[in-house]
């Protein structure tokens, strides 16, 4: 393919660009950043905020650089004195109409509208005028949304309609009321917001958070009748250390274990356990299925996100999703059960918490189906985002920390626990223990590439006991629904579908840590990173398969007696079950 | 202007061959008999009344003036009239307007016309030829 | 009682170069002379569109056409026709189809003497429900030429010698965009015609839809033939009921002659057409939001390039235009691209359609061709100000558009003079302002209204027009501050220049323009607390004089009982109650009450 160049003028030099591409790109590729706030490249191109406004010779007006394509012999200047005024006015009339409480702002000193306020300057206020002002949305568990604090960038839309393909939020009204809301400004409880909190990571600004839960989690800790008992998920390692300034792709776990007991905990788990636990009840629930001819394909439950957009938009495919809890949701149920044995203390007593890189989970973990014996498996959900301020509030150098390792019994976990935040990883984890379990060989490929990357579905098979066994992975909901609609057109065309409801897997979840300067949301050189420090500690560990990990053989041994016995029912399987909110309107939906 | 025809016209280059019905053809033929239904309708009454039908002029009132017209027609025994509707001509701040046009003579355009008004067109004008000028758009 | 005539002389330029105008005056010496000066009246009119055998007089009734009259047939005419009741045959013309279209609305030669109706030639002579009326009046001949005659090519041909530039407002040459949308490669294209007309006051796309939808749907079909399309759409705001009805039964009549739908005619041209209506959002009559509302999205534009004519509708090429566009368009057909580039002056061509507004005598529609001037609409065609009010400013182009004052008033209307002196030709509104019109209100009242239909997409125009209204509301309620004036300036000039779509683009103009041109007013109102027009009540106080007889008649009038007085005693108005509704202005019949 011959590669021509054309030629461009930024700022009256001259530059050899590629053709087809937008002002944006060439002049990044050539070393101007243009300052910009609703352009993200993998969401459509809206020319919104107009802050990446360049004058293009014979162009009457400016043009949007994130949009405006190039073309031989073009001038463009990005930053000549009336540029810089009209960039500065557009930023400081975002400003006029967003409160004025940076210092009591969740995102102080971490926030984009900050960042561009001081990059052009503004130094005085001459449009100031009555601002905006709405309710403070807190009724969802998993997400606030704050309207007073938007500036209406779009991103979170465009995240929730093409990315995630859930459509809860749009534009509503017009002029200088126009909201970011969901359908009838109902709240996010009562909407469909998925809760995976993918708006949170592309906010510019504290429009939308996590539900916090610190305040009670300290107020908890300092609780001297409870026993305290944490797990974190395989993801929040693998990004932790980003909030604290550490690059992404260092698996800080040691760390963070250390930093939990000296937060006050008592005794830290490991989420990556009951990944293991999980996958033996999966794997052997899909053994069962594959022999009985039962409901094929099987589809995997564990993200919690992905659960509410299946009750709400696929409930026809209930019968074939795993009836096991999450991981964090066995892990809690053990906790409350087989450990509370172990340290002979009253399950009421025990203070379940998890740290999670998902703000799904704080929605799963209120799930009254999830219930058992009249408690709760996981009493509190933090995010990493949260457990990173806990840390920095309590004082703790998280940066020089001394690595220490798990508790037992339920601390211990494989490689193929590890796995489990990477998009594709549990069914890699699945397949290395299905197999065994069915041939009674070990699989000898342990690394199942065919379900690795970013790809957003992704297909694979294996054959077992003479039989071809063909799996799919997709991950981000948007990705599902195309998935899962192929699916439903043809049944017999997968056995297992592994979901996960956030791009690029619970590396990318909607509690992770927000990029830092110079990154954007969903950069995939971040999410390789994150993905890799789970995959090099994997190929690290001796034991890579969940059925090989002895604190899983000692716990069906000591209590669970054998995958899907009438305990692991009880404790570490749940069920579903078809629920429209407002606005699913079962002829449209067709359901 | 080229008087090529495309290939994928319905009817061949081949003139002369067999006769071939051109789309001009069709609406010439079209246009006669749309002729002759008008006049069938009594277009060539000696008189013909127009009233204005436009939202502005409906909104001024002219629908209640078309239903004198009607009546008289279908009630009134007036006879020898063809009455039909027409857009809004642009006269806007003397609606409703009625057009009386009459074989020979000048179109004559009433403006400002209530039912009563109209009641009188209809004796004085249609019935007896008297032209209403203070009435008259000029 | 003989005969009553009506003559009209061509007033067109080339009828004056050749002589018109010296014809009507011994004209009218002559029927002095015979004594029927009484029967016959005289008009001048503007260009009947048949130059060639000018100089034209028109006798009616009857159509009767004279071409190539000198002075020397004056007598003739006089005596044989206008007495005789003979037409002279030797200088008979023969009706030129051009004449019999767009003369026919006449005897009302004032109003009508200067306009030339093209896009709203059957609009007020044929019944829109009917489409034997049509037919009847060479309707769907365009479509079937096309058909019959013509390559797509050829349509486009004839489009850019006509020199047509799209009627929606921003002059774009249709015969190009035609061009780009043929060009565009892709198995599907559609064709649009945009009848969302949301600037308030302006109704020339509703009166030609509901005076002659079958124009429009003529000019779509050819347009489809043209660009490669088969199906259309007629995006038409809800708040026009009558207009919907009349374009369904349009296009359900059509279908039932063959004339839409499927192998239209006879041929293997097929094209339908399907009604979209609108929801109520000025923003929705710009196109890339018009088709986003179409696709089932909130209407809200997009960056172009690229434009719809390579990416419109659900990504296909669409061809949009203006439903003044669309009613040309069999015009150009049939008279050739030729003949209608000779209309106009410079490089606008055609025709343009203006809804007359405000404070004038004749509120209307118009039609005229390019250049004509604004004092020729305003003063001859629609009669001036009425009450002998002095004119004060005239607004083209609605929201989008500017205030130009007296100055302007001899600028022709063109798409490049209008915007030279800082206005534009918009979609065809106008309104008459005069003395009594506060210009400070006229800018506020249209930045309200864009700013409450701004669809909040870019920031400069859902922040910035929002502000600039604050300070507008400010300066109108007295309350205007030392450099108001130029933060409007400021924050007006990036408006226009940053935001997104034309709605933003243009929302400052009015703004701009009136402090271009009335900058004093803006000042009065912010550094002398005076209103010059009397509207801004916050300025005005009403004072009772010493004429006052004190015969309480303002006292019972007022509705808060501001008014104190004995009878017989010069009555007082407190100025802390007044509301300044002016109604003791209004019932005081001795002068008294006086406003400041």
């Amino acid at each position: 393919m011959n590669e021509e160049y054309i030629t461009i003028y930024i700022n009256d030099k001259k530059y050899k660009v590629k053709p087809d591409q937008t002002i944006m790109q060439a002049a990044d590729a050539c070393g101007y950043h243009i300052p910009r706030l609703c352009y993200h490249p993998k969401l459509s191109i809206e020319g919104a905020c107009r802050v990446c406004i360049v004058e293009v010779e014979g162009q009457r007006n400016y043009v949007a650089s994130c949009a405006f394509p190039v073309s031989d012999q073009m001038r463009i200047q990005t930053n000549t004195p009336q540029l810089r005024r009209a960039r500065r006015d557009i930023i400081e009339l975002i400003i006029d109409n967003h409160p004025e409480d940076c210092h009591t702002c969740e995102r102080d000193g971490n926030c984009e509208l900050q960042r561009l306020a001081s990059s052009v300057g503004i130094r005085a206020r001459h449009f100031d005028g009555p601002r905006k002002q709405y309710e403070i949305d807190l009724s969802s568990t998993s997400v606030i949304r704050d309207p007073d604090k938007c500036i209406l960038c779009g991103r979170c839309v465009r995240m929730c309609s093409q990315i995630q393909q859930v459509h809860n939020l749009t534009q509503a009204h017009r002029g200088f009321g126009t909201v970011v809301m969901p359908a009838y400004n109902m709240p996010m409880s009562e909407s469909v917001c998925t809760k995976c909190g993918q708006c949170i990571n592309v906010c510019p600004t504290a429009s939308f958070l996590e539900k916090n839960y610190t305040q009670e989690l300290f107020q908890k800790l300092n609780d001297p009748d409870l026993v305290k008992v944490v797990q974190f998920a395989p993801s929040v390692r693998a990004a932790i250390g980003e909030a604290f300034g550490i690059g992404a792709g260092r698996n800080m776990e040691g760390e963070l274990v250390a930093a939990l007991k000296k937060l006050g905990f008592d005794y830290v788990f490991d989420t990556q356990f009951s990944a293991d636990l999980t996958i033996m009840e999966e794997a052997s629930e899909f053994l069962e299925r594959v022999h009985n001819n039962d409901k094929l394909p099987m589809i995997t439950s564990c993200s919690s996100a992905w659960m509410k957009c299946m009750e709400q938009f696929y409930p026809d495919l209930i019968e074939n999703i795993s009836t096991c809890k999450s991981p964090m949701s066995m892990q809690g149920a053990m906790a409350k059960s087989y450990f509370a044995g172990k340290i002979d203390v009253e399950p009421k007593k025990i203070l379940s918490v998890a740290v999670m890189c998902c703000t799904a989970k704080k929605y799963e973990a209120a799930r009254p189906e999830l219930e058992f014996n009249g408690m709760r498996g996981v009493d509190i959900v933090v995010t990493t985002r949260e457990i990173a301020w806990m840390i920095k509030s309590a004082g703790i150098d998280f940066v020089n920390i001394q690595a220490e390792g798990f508790d037992n019994p339920i601390g211990l976990s494989s490689g193929a626990g590890t796995i489990f935040g990477v998009t594709g990883g549990v069914m890699e984890a699945a397949i290395r223990t299905a197999y065994e379990l069915s041939t009674g060989q070990t699989l000898v490929d342990i690394e199942v590439e065919g379900v690795r990357g970013l790809k957003g579905i992704k297909e694979g098979s294996i054959t077992m006991e003479g039989q071809e066994i063909r799996v799919a992975v997709a991950h981000g909901l948007g990705n599902a629904n195309k998935l899962l609609d192929i699916v439903r057109k043809e049944p017999d065309r997968y056995h297992f579908v592994e979901i996960m409801g956030c791009p690029g897997g619970c590396i990318g979840g909607g509690g992770q840590p927000y990029p830092g300067v110079n990154s954007i949301p969903m950069d995939e050189n971040m999410l390789a990173a994150r993905a890799e420090a789970l995959y090099s500690s994997d190929r690290k560990k001796t034991i890579r398969r969940s059925h090989e990990n002895p604190s899983i053989q000692q716990i069906y041994k000591d209590f669970l007696g054998r995958p899907l016995s009438k305990k692991s029912h009880e404790l570490l399987h749940t069920h579903y079950k078809k629920k429209l909110p407002k606005g699913i309107v079962p002829e449209a939906a067709k359901i | 202007m080229s008087r090529r025809k495309k290939e994928t016209h319905s009817y061949s280059r081949l003139k002369g061959i067999h006769k071939v019905v051109t789309p001009l053809d069709i609406i010439k033929k079209k246009r006669a008999e749309a002729v002759s239904r008008i006049i069938g309708k009594g277009y060539l009454s000696t008189k013909r009344v127009y009233v204005g039908m436009a939202t502005c002029e409906i909104a001024a009132g002219s629908d209640e003036v078309m239903r004198v017209f009607r009546d008289a027609i279908s009630k009134g025994g007036l006879t020898d009239v063809y009455l039909s509707q027409k857009g809004c001509v642009g006269r806007c701040n003397l609606e409703p307007t009625v057009e009386i046009i009459e074989s020979g003579k000048n179109p004559v355009r009433y403006g400002l016309i209530t039912p009563e008004k109209a009641q009188n067109i209809i004796d004085r004008h249609l019935k007896k030829g008297e032209v209403i000028t203070e009435w008259v758009i000029d | 009682m003989g005969k009553e005539y009506v003559v009209t002389l061509c007033e067109g330029p080339s009828c004056i170069h050749k002589g018109s105008r010296r014809l009507r005056q011994l004209l009218e010496k002559k029927l002095e002379k015979h004594g029927i000066a009484g029967k016959v009246r005289t008009f001048l009119s503007g260009c009947l569109g048949m130059c060639a055998k000018g100089p034209i007089m028109v006798i009616n009734p009857g159509y009767v056409i004279y071409g190539g009259v000198t002075v020397d047939d004056v007598d003739e005419i006089v005596e044989q026709h206008l007495i005789k009741d003979n037409p002279v045959a030797r200088l008979t013309v023969k009706e030129s189809h051009l004449y019999n279209r767009f003369f026919r609305v006449f005897g009302d030669a004032k109003f009508f003497g200067k306009q030339m109706r093209i896009a709203l030639r059957n609009c007020g002579i044929i019944d829109p429900e009917s489409i034997e009326d049509y037919l009847s009046l060479r309707g769907y001949e365009a479509l079937a030429k096309v058909l019959t005659d013509m390559t797509p090519e050829d349509v486009i041909e004839e489009l850019k010698k006509s020199g047509l530039r799209g009627r929606g407002g921003a002059g774009f040459p249709t015969g190009l965009k035609w061009q780009f949308t043929r060009a565009a490669e892709s198995d599907e294209k559609y064709v649009i015609c945009n009848a969302d007309e949301g600037d308030p006051g302006a109704f020339m796309d509703r009166s030609a839809i509901e005076g002659d939808p079958h124009t429009v749907i003529e000019g779509m079909a050819i347009g489809a033939y043209a660009i490669g399309a088969n199906k259309g759409y007629m995006y038409i705001r809800a708040e026009y009921p009558l207009a919907i009805e009349r374009i369904q039964k349009a296009i359900d009549d059509a279908k039932k002659h063959g004339i839409l739908g499927d192998n239209i005619l006879g041929s293997d041209f097929s094209f339908d057409v399907e009604i979209k209506l609108g929801a109520g959002a000025f923003v929705c009559g710009e196109e890339t939001a018009l088709i986003h509302s179409i696709e089932g999205y909130r209407g809200m534009p997009r960056p172009r390039p690229p434009y719809p004519s390579v990416k419109g509708l659900f990504d296909k090429p669409t061809l949009i235009n203006n439903v003044e566009t669309w009613a040309n368009i069999p015009v150009v057909i049939i008279d050739g691209g030729d003949w209608f580039s000779k209309v106009g002056v410079g490089k606008s061509n055609g025709t343009k359609v203006f809804a007359v507004a405000g404070r004038i005598v004749n509120t209307g529609l118009v039609e005229v061709p390019m250049g004509t001037t604004l004092r020729e609409i305003i003063y001859d065609i629609c009669g001036g100000i009425p009450g002998n009010k002095k004119f004060k400013a005239v607004q083209t182009g609605g929201p989008s558009g500017g205030c130009l004052p007296e100055d302007f008033l001899d600028t022709s209307i063109d798409y490049e003079s209008l915007a030279e002196v800082g206005s534009i030709m918009g979609s065809g509104g106008m309104i008459v302002i005069d003395e009594d019109s506060c210009m400070v209100q006229m800018a506020e009242f249209f930045l309200e209204f864009t700013q409450s239909e701004s669809c909040g997409k870019c920031t400069p125009c859902r922040e910035g027009t929002k502000r600039m209204l604050e300070i507008l509301t400010r300066i109108s309620k007295g309350k205007g501050q030392d450099g108001d004036i130029e933060k409007l300036e400021r924050l007006g000039h990036m408006i226009q220049k940053a935001s997104l779509c034309g709605l933003g683009q243009s929302a400052p103009n009015p703004v701009l323009s009136t402090l271009k041109n009335f900058r004093d007013e803006y000042k009065e109102h912010i550094y002398n607390s005076k209103c010059r027009a009397g509207q801004c009540k916050a300025m005005l106080s009403y004072l009772i004089t010493d004429n006052c007889i004190g015969c309480g008649a303002c006292l019972r009038a007022c509705p808060v009982d501001a008014i104190t007085g004995n009878k017989k005693e010069k009555h007082l108005i407190n100025q802390d109650i007044c509301i300044k509704c002016g109604k003791c202005y209004e019932v005081c019949k001795f002068d008294a009450v006086a406003k400041s």
